[in-house]
C-alpha cells in the first residue's frame, strides 16, 4: 500500500514538474524554464517542417500596392520581405525609411543607406552616414559610425573612413523586370577591418534599387533588393 | 487596413526561411568584436597546466567549473574572475583513504592576481595563493610567468598553433619538490587549537621551502592542446599515507576542446596514474543562446501642427473623463504585446504619467523605451511629457521623465542612446492626481503557480551533495496596491536532507537543525501578508508578518533611503522572530528572538556593488556582514560575504565564522527570450549559527534598484532596442 502511494505521489510530481501558472505575477522559474524547453522544441519542430519556399513572381508583386524589399542575410542566406511601414523626418539630413518583416525584424533607412536594424540580435543601434538632400543612397566620402549592441547592453562603436567609388551604370534585373542604374561603392576602412557597401542606384526614380551593406559584426551584411516601388 | 491585408498577402511568402540563390560571401576580412583567447584550466580548476599554475589570467567576468580527479583525489573547482586582474575559486576536494577517513574532504578558497600584463616581449606575470584560509590541506603560494608564441618558428619551419611557456617559484605544497632554498619558519595549522579554519593564515604565505617548476601548452589548433609540466609538488602527505605513488615530477596531458565552452582532458600523473578533467567555461559577455527581441514598433510621429492643428488641440481635456479611460484602454494591450502591465495612467493637456509593470524584461530600460513608443502610438499630440514610472508590488520605484518630441527627434540620431539620457530625467515617484485612471480588474488579484521545488544541501561529510525535491504549490493575492498576501505549500517528493545529521553547536541551533525540518513531507513553507508603501520622498518601506522561511516566522519590518540618482542606499530592518515547529506548519517553538539590520548600500560605477549590514543575528550575536558582489547589466551577479559577530572561532565551531559566495544567471542567457527570472545560489562552506540572518521573501533594495538612474543608465543601450 505504502508503495502505492508512493508511486501515485511520483507521478502526480511528474506531471507537475512540468509546472503551471496563472495571474499577473511573472511565473517561477521552474515554469518558465519549462516553457522555454517548449518553445525549443516547437521551434526545431517548425524548423524542419519548412521547405524551401518559391520565390515571388512580378505578377504576384505588382498585385501589391506597398513598397517591398528582399532582405538576404548573408551569413545564414536566409531570405525575409520587408514591407515599409512609415517614412519620417528628423533633424537631420534625408529621409527615413522604416522597414519591417511580419515576423518582427525591422530596418530603418535613411537615403536608402541602413541606419538601424531591429529584432536581430547584437542589434545595430544607430549610424551616422553621410548623405544628402533626397539623393538616394552615400552622397561624399567620410565618416561612417555604426553602434553596436553589444558586451552586456553596451554599445561599441565602429568608425569607418570611407570613400565613394563610381562603378558605372548597370542593368540589374529584379525578378523580370530591368533597371539601369549606377553602380556606388563604398570602401570603408576602420581600425577593426574595412567594409564594403554596394548600392545600385536608379536616379531618375530616386531609389536605391539594390544595395548589399554591412549591418555589424553580429549580423554581418544583409543584401537589398527593391521589388515594389 | 490594407496593411494588414498586405501583411496576410505576404505571409505564406515570409513564412519560412527561403533560401538565396547567392552563396554567402566570406565574412573572414569582416571588422568583430574581438573576443580574449580563453586559457585551459589546470587541476586545480584555475589557469594553468595540469597540477602547476601558469601566469594566465582568465578573462574578465569568466565564470568556471572544472573537475578533475587523479590518484584517488578529485577536485571541483569555481572560479570566477571580477576584474581583468584578479581571479577567485573555490574548490571542493575528496581524498580517498587520507588522514584515516575513507574519504577526506576539505573546501579551499584561492586568489590569484596579476603582476604584469603580457606584452610582445614580457610574459604575464601572476601572484596567488591557494587554499589561503582553509586548514591548509592545499595550501601553497607562487609566482608564475607565462609567454605565449603563435606559430613559434626557426628558419623555414613553423610550428602550427600557439605554445605557451610558464615557469615559477612556488611555496607550501608547491615547494616540496625540488627545494632550492628556505624563506623562514612556515607554521602549520594546528587542528583543534584557537583556529577553527576559516581564517587567513597569512603567517604560512610564502614562507618555508620554495621550488621552481616548469611547463610547456602546445594548443595545435583551436581544438587540440598538448601539456607537459615539471612539478614541484612532492605529495610527501598522500604518498606516505598510499593514496598514490609518485614516481616522477613529470606530466603529461591531451586536452580537446570539445565545444566552445566544455574542455575535457586526459593526462598521465607522475610517473604512475591516469588522470582526467572536465572544464567549463561560462562568461556574461557572451550568452549561450544570443537574445532575439521581436522589433518594437517605432516612436509614431505626431502630425505638423501647421498642416494638422486640429490633432494638437487639446479640447479633449474638457471630456478627459471619458478620454483617459478610453486611452487607457487602447494603451494597455499595446502595453501587453511588450510584456508590461498597465497599472494606471494619469493624463493631463501636456503630460502623461504612466505606471506600469514590467513582467519581461531583465532589463528595465527596454520597458521604459517600448512603453514609451506604445505611448506615441496612443496619446493625443498636444500631451508632450511622458513620465513613465515602474511599479513593483504596488511600490512606485521610480519616474523616468521623456520629452515626446525628443522621441521623436532622437530615435534616428547618430548617437541616439547617448542623446537620449542625456534628454532624459530620472525622479523620484509622485502621487497620482485625482483624475488618474486605474487599470479596471488589476486589483483584487490573484496569481498561483504549480512548479517543482529543488532544496540543495552541501558539504555533509557523510554525503557532500544531499537534495530534496519536490513541489510547490505557490500563491499571491494582492487586494490593493501595495498589499500582497502570499503563500507556498510543499510537497516533498524524494531527497535525502532528512539523513544529514544536527551538528552540535554552542549557540542556540539557529540554522544547524535544519536535518529535523527536512524530516516532514507536507510543508507550509510560507505564508505572510506584506505591505508596501512610500511614506516621504526617497523612502520605501516594507512591513510584512507571517511566516518567512522553512524556520522562522514573525514580524519583520524595512525602511529603504534610496534617492533614485544616488549611487548610496541606506536601509534599516527590525524583526521580532519565532522559530517554526520542526513540522513547519501553524506552531512555534519556544526561541523567539528581536534581530535586526542597519545596511549601507554602494553601487560603484564599475559594476561592484558593496554592502555592509550590522546589528544583531538570530542567535543573538551582534557583529557586521561585508558582501560584495559583481553585477553586470545582464543581470548576472557574482558575490562574496563574511560576518564577523562577537562570537568566538572556539564557539562559531567549524570555519571560525559565517562565510560564503552567490552567484545568479538570468535564464536569458541560457534561452534566448527574454525574462526576469535567474538562476542562482548561496554557497557556504559550511553553515553554522553564528552571523546567521532571517531570510524575509520581498527586501526592498533589490527591488528598487534596478528601477534607479545608476542601473538604468547603464543598460540604456537598450531603451531603443
Amino acid at each position: 500500500m505504502a508503495w502505492r502511494i508512493r508511486m501515485t505521489g511520483l507521478m502526480l510530481g511528474a506531471l507537475v514538474l512540468a509546472g503551471c501558472a496563472e495571474g499577473p505575477e511573472p511565473a517561477p522559474l521552474q515554469v518558465e524554464l519549462y516553457r522555454a524547453g517548449q518553445q525549443a522544441i516547437a521551434a526545431r519542430t517548425q524548423a524542419r517542417d519548412t521547405g524551401t519556399q518559391p520565390a515571388p513572381t512580378r505578377a504576384f508583386l505588382d498585385s501589391l500596392d506597398v513598397p517591398v524589399q528582399e532582405m538576404v542575410v548573408e551569413r545564414s542566406n536566409v531570405v525575409a520581405y520587408v514591407i515599409k511601414h512609415f517614412d519620417t523626418r528628423d533633424n537631420l539630413p534625408g529621409q527615413v525609411q522604416v522597414w519591417r518583416t511580419n515576423d518582427d525584424f525591422s530596418i530603418a533607412m535613411r537615403n536608402g543607406v541602413l541606419i538601424s536594424t531591429r529584432g536581430f540580435w547584437g542589434d545595430l543601434l544607430s549610424s551616422e552616414v553621410q548623405v544628402s538632400g533626397f539623393e538616394p543612397g552615400p552622397t561624399h566620402d567620410g565618416e561612417h559610425i555604426q553602434m553596436i549592441l553589444a558586451r552586456d547592453s553596451r554599445e561599441v562603436p565602429f568608425a569607418f573612413g570611407c570613400e565613394l567609388s563610381d562603378l558605372g551604370q548597370e542593368t540589374i534585373e529584379i525578378v523580370e523586370r530591368r533597371h539601369t542604374t549606377r553602380h556606388i561603392r563604398q570602401s570603408c576602412e576602420g581600425r577593426k577591418g574595412p567594409i564594403t557597401n554596394d548600392y545600385w542606384i536608379d536616379r531618375r526614380r530616386g531609389l536605391v534599387m539594390q544595395s548589399r551593406q554591412w549591418a555589424g559584426p553580429n549580423i554581418g551584411y544583409l543584401r537589398f533588393r527593391r521589388l515594389t516601388d | 487596413m490594407r496593411f494588414v491585408g498586405i501583411l496576410g498577402g505576404l505571409f505564406l511568402l515570409c513564412a519560412g526561411a527561403v533560401q538565396a540563390q547567392t552563396p554567402p560571401s566570406d565574412p573572414a576580412r569582416e571588422p568583430e568584436l574581438k573576443r580574449l583567447p580563453i586559457p585551459s584550466l589546470n587541476f586545480y580548476g584555475l589557469p594553468g597546466l595540469m597540477d602547476m599554475p601558469s601566469g594566465e589570467m582568465l578573462p574578465e567576468g569568466q565564470f568556471t567549473t572544472a573537475f578533475s580527479y587523479f590518484g584517488g583525489q578529485g577536485r571541483l573547482t569555481l572560479a570566477f574572475q571580477p576584474t581583468d586582474w584578479m581571479t577567485l575559486g573555490f574548490r571542493y576536494v575528496g581524498i580517498s583513504g587520507f588522514r584515516g577517513q575513507s574519504v577526506r574532504y576539505d573546501r579551499n578558497f584561492d586568489v590569484r592576481f596579476r603582476l604584469l600584463k603580457e606584452t610582445r616581449r614580457r610574459p604575464n606575470v601572476v601572484l596567488g595563493l591557494q587554499d589561503f584560509a582553509g586548514t591548509g590541506l592545499y595550501s601553497g603560494e607562487y609566482l608564475a610567468a607565462t609567454k605565449s608564441f603563435t606559430n613559434l618558428g626557426w628558419g623555414a619551419r613553423q610550428l602550427p598553433g600557439r605554445v605557451k611557456a610558464t615557469a615559477g617559484l612556488g611555496w607550501g605544497r608547491l615547494g616540496t619538490h625540488g627545494t632550492l632554498g628556505v624563506i623562514g619558519t612556515r607554521a602549520s595549522f594546528q587542528p583543534g587549537g584557537a583556529s577553527q579554519g576559516g581564517d587567513l593564515s597569512y603567517d604560512q604565505w610564502f614562507r618555508g621551502p620554495v621550488a621552481a617548476f616548469a611547463g610547456l601548452e602546445w594548443d595545435v589548433n583551436d581544438r587540440l592542446g598538448v601539456k607537459v609540466e615539471y612539478s614541484s609538488d612532492a605529495y610527501p602527505e598522500e604518498v606516505q599515507a598510499g593514496v598514490f605513488q609518485r614516481r616522477s615530477p613529470f606530466n603529461f596531458g591531451v586536452e580537446y576542446q570539445w565545444t566552445r565552452r566544455t574542455r575535457l582532458g586526459a593526462y598521465y600523473m607522475y610517473g604512475a596514474e591516469l588522470g582526467f578533467s572536465l572544464q567549463v567555461q561560462l562568461n556574461p559577455y557572451h550568452p549561450n543562446v544570443q537574445t532575439r527581441l521581436p522589433a518594437p514598433y517605432p516612436v509614431q510621429p505626431r502630425p505638423d501642427p501647421q498642416i494638422d492643428p486640429v490633432a494638437w488641440s487639446t479640447e479633449w481635456t474638457s471630456s478627459s473623463a471619458v478620454v483617459a479611460p478610453y486611452l487607457r484602454d487602447q494603451l494597455a494591450p499595446l502595453l501587453s504585446d511588450e510584456g508590461l502591465l498597465l497599472e494606471a495612467l494619469d493624463i493631463s493637456a501636456e503630460t502623461a504619467e504612466l505606471q506600469f509593470r514590467n513582467l519581461r524584461y531583465g532589463a528595465n530600460a527596454v520597458a521604459i523605451g517600448r512603453a514609451a513608443r506604445a505611448m506615441t502610438r496612443v496619446l493625443p499630440a498636444s500631451i508632450e511629457i511622458f513620465r513613465l514610472t515602474l511599479m513593483s508590488r504596488g511600490l512606485p520605484l521610480s519616474t523616468v521623465v521623456i520629452h515626446r518630441s525628443d522621441l521623436e527627434q532622437l530615435e534616428f540620431e547618430n548617437f541616439a542612446s547617448d542623446q537620449m539620457l542625456v534628454e532624459t530625467r530620472f525622479t523620484d515617484p509622485r502621487p497620482l492626481s485625482d483624475a488618474a485612471v486605474q487599470a479596471e480588474d488589476l486589483y483584487p488579484s490573484t496569481s498561483w503557480s504549480v512548479a517543482p521545488y529543488f532544496t540543495p544541501g552541501y558539504f555533509d561529510p557523510e554525503q557532500p551533495f544531499r537534495l530534496d525535491v519536490g513541489v510547490s504549490l505557490r500563491g499571491a493575492y494582492q487586494p490593493a496596491p501595495g498589499w500582497v498576501i502570499a503563500g507556498r505549500i510543499n510537497q516533498r517528493l524524494f531527497g535525502n536532507l532528512d539523513g544529514g545529521a544536527a551538528s552540535g553547536s554552542n549557540l542556540p541551533p539557529v540554522r544547524t537543525d535544519q536535518a529535523q525540518y527536512a524530516q516532514y513531507g507536507t510543508t507550509l513553507n510560507q505564508l505572510y501578508g506584506a505591505r508596501y508603501w512610500k511614506p516621504a520622498p526617497d523612502l520605501y518601506a516594507r512591513v510584512s508578518a507571517g511566516y518567512f522561511e522553512y524556520g522562522y516566522g514573525g514580524l519583520s519590518t524595512e525602511v529603504l533611503w534610496k534617492p533614485v540618482n544616488s549611487r548610496l542606499a541606506l536601509g534599516a530592518e527590525a524583526n521580532y522572530a519565532l522559530k517554526r515547529d520542526f513540522d513547519q506548519l501553524f506552531g512555534f517553538q519556544d526561541y523567539r528572538i528581536a534581530t535586526g539590520h542597519a545596511s549601507a548600500y554602494y553601487d560603484f560605477e564599475n559594476g561592484f556593488l558593496a554592502q555592509i549590514d550590522v546589528g544583531r543575528y538570530l542567535a543573538g550575536d551582534y557583529g557586521a556582514t561585508f558582501s560584495v558582489d559583481r553585477v553586470f547589466n545582464n543581470g548576472w551577479s557574482v558575490g562574496g560575504f563574511f560576518t564577523r559577530t562577537n562570537v568566538s572561532a572556539a564557539e562559531f565551531g567549524e570555519g571560525s565564522f559565517d562565510k560564503g559566495f552567490r552567484f545568479r544567471i538570468p535564464i536569458t542567457w541560457f534561452r534566448g527570450s527574454p525574462s526576469k527570472r535567474a538562476v542562482g545560489t548561496t554557497i557556504r562552506p559550511i553553515q553554522r549559527d553564528g552571523g546567521a540572518r532571517l531570510s524575509v521573501p520581498g527586501r526592498l533594495y533589490n527591488q528598487v534598484r534596478g528601477a534607479h538612474r545608476n542601473v538604468l543608465s547603464e543598460q540604456w543601450p537598450r531603451f531603443w532596442e
